[in-house]
């Protein structure tokens, strides 16, 4: 608490005298604290705080507004009626405020300030996108600016206020408070400062101010993994709250005050590998027409410096390239090969072109600890059978070219290498023959993901060995070294074989279990085949039910699938909705919950992990495959159409949909769409629209159709 | 602050490792020990569909007299006490009062004298301001049960403003103005437990889970003593009678003479599609594509809570209106206008069309 310390000495000479020496001067003097002391001491800090709160008091203004939605980030959230805040940051009227205030679009603004008398009608100047506030525009003069604290000047410890105008309908009181301290500097990419105080719609928009009553930053929702105005709600009052520096604001506010929206500056790169933070930063894809296209950074490329300042880890970059808007200027360093190569004058733009995964054309064998991968099926005319790849070759290193062939321990860790490549991407495989035990090298091109499913896939999916250490050879490879997080998930990791020899250890329930949740207050049920196996790994469906009768009951979907279930090793998971009439998204949470259980109990194939829903189920397997990104693979629905805008394709996520619709479905048209809006964003689609079928579940045939695609969700 | 429960002798070792954090310490000890004595853990129906069947209680009176909220954890023959010392005991209800969603209890055949609070003594001290640095006790999460402590959480009066609770779903019972905290002590269990100043002085009661419209978040509040006093007294001397509810005055008679825009989605603005020549509207100079942004000073939004404010008004009253107002159409300039309107008989059930 060396913040609060050093005020308390401006502050209180007289607590001063008697512990300044005990410690400041580190002089300890061995006697007891008088009680009465203490009180004086917390006296003095609250009537600080109190002094601190007037001062920013008359610059912290009340926002209404008028119409808007009542839901907001695709009905996930409920947009409060009450008050919202803002803070004055230039007398000529105009005020700061959080974007979340005007997620819902409200069609009218109305701003009070402390000690006038009528309200004003605002007008929406800007919004910065990466930083998450609005700034408003009022037809008023004279109006008092409050005073930023330094950022250099802010220390974790130091008392932070967090101020709102949300419960107090009258302004000329002072605004609600809560305290709190700093708990991080340079959070959310640089951009955020960190305080546990409590932090939420109550005062998003308000200041943050120190205990001198200047202003740290301006309170907003933030997450370091969500994007929009809405991301980090979720956290509020929980101890994580955000503000935005107000130096950083007052540095931007004559591009805000132009009137153009603010983007992020994006440079048009993503990793090689999913490890931000122990890998170092290699260039794994570079977008078209991207600022990095344009500079000709190409893919390999390992980046040593960013405006001059050193990066070793990709998490290093997003930092320093966190706080870029569109339109700024960096430069940058990195080593090609021996050679070190400056690029200078990146203009950054605002967006990218999304990226399609490459494809190679095989299904590997599951559950092999041995180094390289056994090639399970090659999918016809694929880039793999154009070079001639043979189901039972044993795949052991590819790379660009020769020079740089790396091997790989198992299906997981081939997935990631690919998951930097688009189609188009050139590649040497070398492979293990299956006759003759020959090694030949092949080369291919990558190609898009097919929308088909194949007729029939060999019988051997896995090598049974799901449990078994894996096997590591070649160089040490820093990338795959650690836990790779987020993807992919593989059972690299020591803790993970230690739990997964835990998983054997205990006897997994099979059969039809019903259960609740840890919490109790939600059931869902699980069929887990009698023929389980803790060595193989299993695809994991979670059955998101519909409205109405069908569905909810176990057996409804049991009947239909339990014959896969055995053959194909699923396990059926179902959660049953609050209500009867469906589905909320708030519910997410709890299916979730419902799937880590599973998850920490047998063996599941995090590469095969879909959410099937039919209906309002549907709409929910599509929230969670764009919510649930770190877990859910798949999403396969049928009669639901997609209302939410969808996100966009990333990859090191892999997210694959299977669409169906019955052709009398009166929404087929609709959900046709989706299938052109999740293309367009260059997620692998499969549609199918099945004749004479109404708003129903799928016919044997197409259920057979997704069985075989969820079989082979793992294609590569 | 973590140095409560540390002696005074290990807070002045750990002044010699770190000397700074000997300013961080808060003498709360005692307070608490004194505070808890005066506070029971309670027990009866509940433990399903997400209700806890624990909650907390405050000691009114030395022959015990337990002041808590009104909840369904009281429907039971078998309500259960314990006190801080761990003597367990039956209590009765007394008397319950829904508007102020509160209830006074007392324990069957009680042993002897209990600390207590002075209620009365309590509600004459002034109304904490926002600010003020507080104590919360409760039994939430059930963590305590016979004689082990309340749990304590350190907080300020964030506001002290009126309860909005969310209609429909969890209709807020007690409306007046409440204490809101900036600590999070509005857990299960927690209805009933005490706010204190950091003296250990009573301000008020913690009240059930409820969410906030204005903002959607859960709400950490307390109903001031202040408006427990009367009830807690006369509820003592076996004199209170629960109050009626009063009955919501929906005339939606008196005539204004606006006609808005379709009401066509969740939150439509409310703009003035038309004026009818004559009508009180006319009269106060409405126009049509004003936004009625302001009813007497309460923020419109929608059309749907402009007819839930105007039937409230009988004919005859006046009503001030704040409505936003294209100035210019060239700038676009836009002011807020303030007009009086004075609301008149109903006409006839559908007023004449321009």
């Amino acid at each position: 608490m060396r913040g609060c310390s050093s005020f308390a000495v401006v502050r209180l000479l007289r607590l001063g005298a008697l512990l300044g020496a005990f410690g400041l001067l580190g002089l300890v003097v061995p006697r007891q604290l008088p009680a009465a002391d203490d009180d004086e001491l917390n006296a003095a800090q609250e009537q600080a705080m109190k002094a601190a709160v007037r001062k920013v008091a008359p610059c912290v203004v009340q926002i209404e507004t008028t119409g808007g939605t009542e839901l907001i980030s695709g009905g996930r959230i409920r947009k409060g009626v009450g008050p919202t805040t803002g803070l004055i940051v230039s007398s000529d009227g105009y005020i700061i405020s959080s974007a979340f205030n005007f997620a819902n679009r409200p069609s009218a603004v109305h701003v009070s300030v402390p000690g006038r008398p009528t309200r004003e009608v605002a007008r929406i100047v800007a919004t910065d996108t990466t930083r998450m506030l609005t700034l408003l525009k009022i037809a008023a003069t004279g109006l008092p600016v409050p005073v930023a604290a330094p950022k250099s000047s802010m220390q974790v410890g130091q008392w932070a206020l967090a101020l709102g105008r949300t419960l107090d309908p009258n302004v000329e009181h002072p605004p609600s408070v809560s305290v709190g301290i700093i708990s991080a500097l340079g959070r959310i990419w640089g951009k955020a400062i960190q305080t546990d105080a409590k932090v939420s719609p109550v005062n998003y928009g308000g200041p943050l101010i120190d205990i001198r009553g200047r202003v740290l930053g301006v309170l907003v929702p933030a997450s370091p993994q969500g994007q929009d105005e809405t991301a980090g709600v979720e956290w509020y009052d929980s101890g994580i709250g955000f503000a935005i520096p107000l130096e950083d604001i007052n540095a931007v506010l004559p591009r805000l005050k132009e009137g153009k929206d603010l983007k992020r500056g994006l440079l048009g790169i993503t990793p090689r590998s999913g490890d931000l933070y122990s890998a170092p930063p290699v260039v794994g894809t570079v977008a078209p027409d991207s600022a990095a296209a344009k500079a000709g950074i190409q893919p390999g490329d390992v980046i040593i410096e960013v405006d001059g300042q050193p990066v070793t880890r990709h998490a290093q970059l997003l930092h320093l390239l966190g706080g870029k808007y569109e339109g700024d200027v960096i430069s940058l360093k990195v080593r090609r090969g021996k050679e070190e190569i400056k690029f200078d004058n990146l203009v950054l733009s605002g967006t990218v072109k999304v990226m399609a995964h490459g494809f190679l054309g095989v299904l590997p064998v599951r559950d092999d600890p041995e180094l390289g991968e056994e090639v399970r099926y090659v999918f016809p005319k694929s880039p793999a059978d154009k070079a001639g790849l043979k189901p039972g070759d044993r795949i052991m290193k590819i790379g660009p070219d020769a020079k740089q062939l790396r091997p790989f321990s198992g299906r997981d860790e081939l997935t990631g290498l690919l998951n930097t490549l688009s189609p188009g991407a050139k590649l040497k495989v070398e492979v293990i023959r299956k006759d003759g035990k020959k090694t030949e090298t092949l080369d291919v091109v990558l190609d898009q993901v097919p929308d088909v499913v194949p007729d029939a896939l060999p019988e051997r999916a896995s090598a049974q060995k799901a449990l078994a250490p894996r096997k590591r050879g070649g160089p040490k490879l820093p990338a795959i070294d650690k836990k790779e997080r987020p993807e992919p998930p593989g059972k690299d990791d020591k803790n993970e074989e230690a739990k997964e020899e835990n998983k054997a250890a205990k006897k997994p329930e099979i059969g039809l279990r019903k259960r609740s949740s840890p919490s109790q207050d939600r059931e869902y049920w699980l069929y887990v085949p009698e023929n389980y196996d803790p060595n193989i790994s299993h695809a994991l469906v979670v059955w998101l039910h519909p409205a109405g009768r069908f569905g909810q009951k176990p057996e409804d979907i049991l009947d239909l699938w339990s014959e896969a279930c055995q053959q194909h090793h699923l396990i059926l998971l179902g959660p049953k909705s609050e209500n009867e009439t469906g589905w909320t998204a708030s519910e997410s949470e709890a299916v979730l919950q419902a799937v880590q259980e599973v998850l920490g109990q047998y063996t599941i194939d995090r590469q095969r992990i879909v959410a099937h829903g039919m209906g309002v189920g549907g709409q929910l397997a599509f929230y969670l495959g764009f919510h649930a990104r770190d877990l859910i693979r798949g999403v396969a629905t049928t009669a639901a159409v997609l209302t939410s805008q969808p996100k966009d394709n990333i990859l090191h996520q892999r997210l694959s949909f299977f669409i169906v619709a019955g052709q009398k479905d009166p929404l087929v048209k609709e959900i046709a769409d989706s299938k052109a809006k999740l293309v367009e964003r260059k997620f692998p689609v499969i549609y199918r629209e099945i004749p004479d079928k109404g708003h129903e579940y799928l016919d044997g045939t197409t259920l057979k159709e997704l069985i075989r695609w969820i079989d082979s969700l793992d294609r590569q | 602050m973590p140095l409560t429960g540390f002696s005074r002798f290990s807070v002045f070792w750990l002044a010699l490792l770190t000397p700074s954090w000997v300013w961080a310490q808060q003498p709360f000890s005692g307070v608490t020990e004194s505070v808890n004595k005066r506070m029971v853990k309670l027990f009866g129906s509940g433990g399903y569909a997400r209700l806890a069947n624990y909650g907390t209680g405050i000691l009114v009176s030395p022959e015990g007299h337990i002041l808590t909220v009104a909840s369904h954890l009281l429907d039971t023959p078998e309500l259960r006490v314990h006190l801080y010392d761990g003597r367990r005991y039956d209590a009765r209800v007394l008397v319950v009062e829904p508007q102020l969603d509160a209830a006074l209890l007392k324990i069957n055949n009680l042993e002897g004298e209990v600390p207590y609070f002075d209620v009365a003594k309590a509600a004459q001290a002034p109304l904490a301001q926002p600010g003020d640095w507080v104590l919360a006790f409760s039994n939430q999460f059930r963590i305590a049960t016979r004689d082990e402590p309340m749990s304590v959480q350190r907080g300020v009066i964030a506001a002290y403003s009126k309860l909005h609770g969310r209609r429909g779903i969890f209709e807020a019972p007690y409306t007046g103005e409440v204490y809101v905290v900036d600590a999070i002590t509005n857990n299960p269990g927690a209805a009933g437990g005490a706010l204190t100043t950091r003296k250990g002085e009573l301000l008020g009661v913690l009240g059930k889970e409820l969410r906030n419209t204005l903002s959607d978040t859960w709400m950490n509040y307390a109903v001031p003593i202040q408006a427990l006093a009367t009830f807690v007294e006369e509820g003592m001397a076996g004199r209170y009678k629960p109050k009626e509810k009063p009955k919501v005055v929906a005339e939606g008679g008196a005539y204004h003479g606006i006609i808005l825009v379709p009401d066509v989605v969740e939150r439509t603005p409310p703009f003035i599609e038309d004026v009818i020549p004559g009508s009180p509207a006319a009269k106060a100079g409405l126009k049509p594509d004003d936004l009625i942004v302001y009813i007497d000073g309460e923020r419109v939004g929608s059309i749907k809570t402009f007819q839930n404010m105007m039937a409230t008004f009988k004919p005859g009253t006046t009503v001030q209106m704040e409505v936003q107002r294209v100035i210019d159409r060239q700038t676009k300039t836009e002011k807020l206008i303030t007009v009086k309107l004075e609301l008149a008989e109903p006409v006839a059930k559908t007023p004449p069309r321009k």
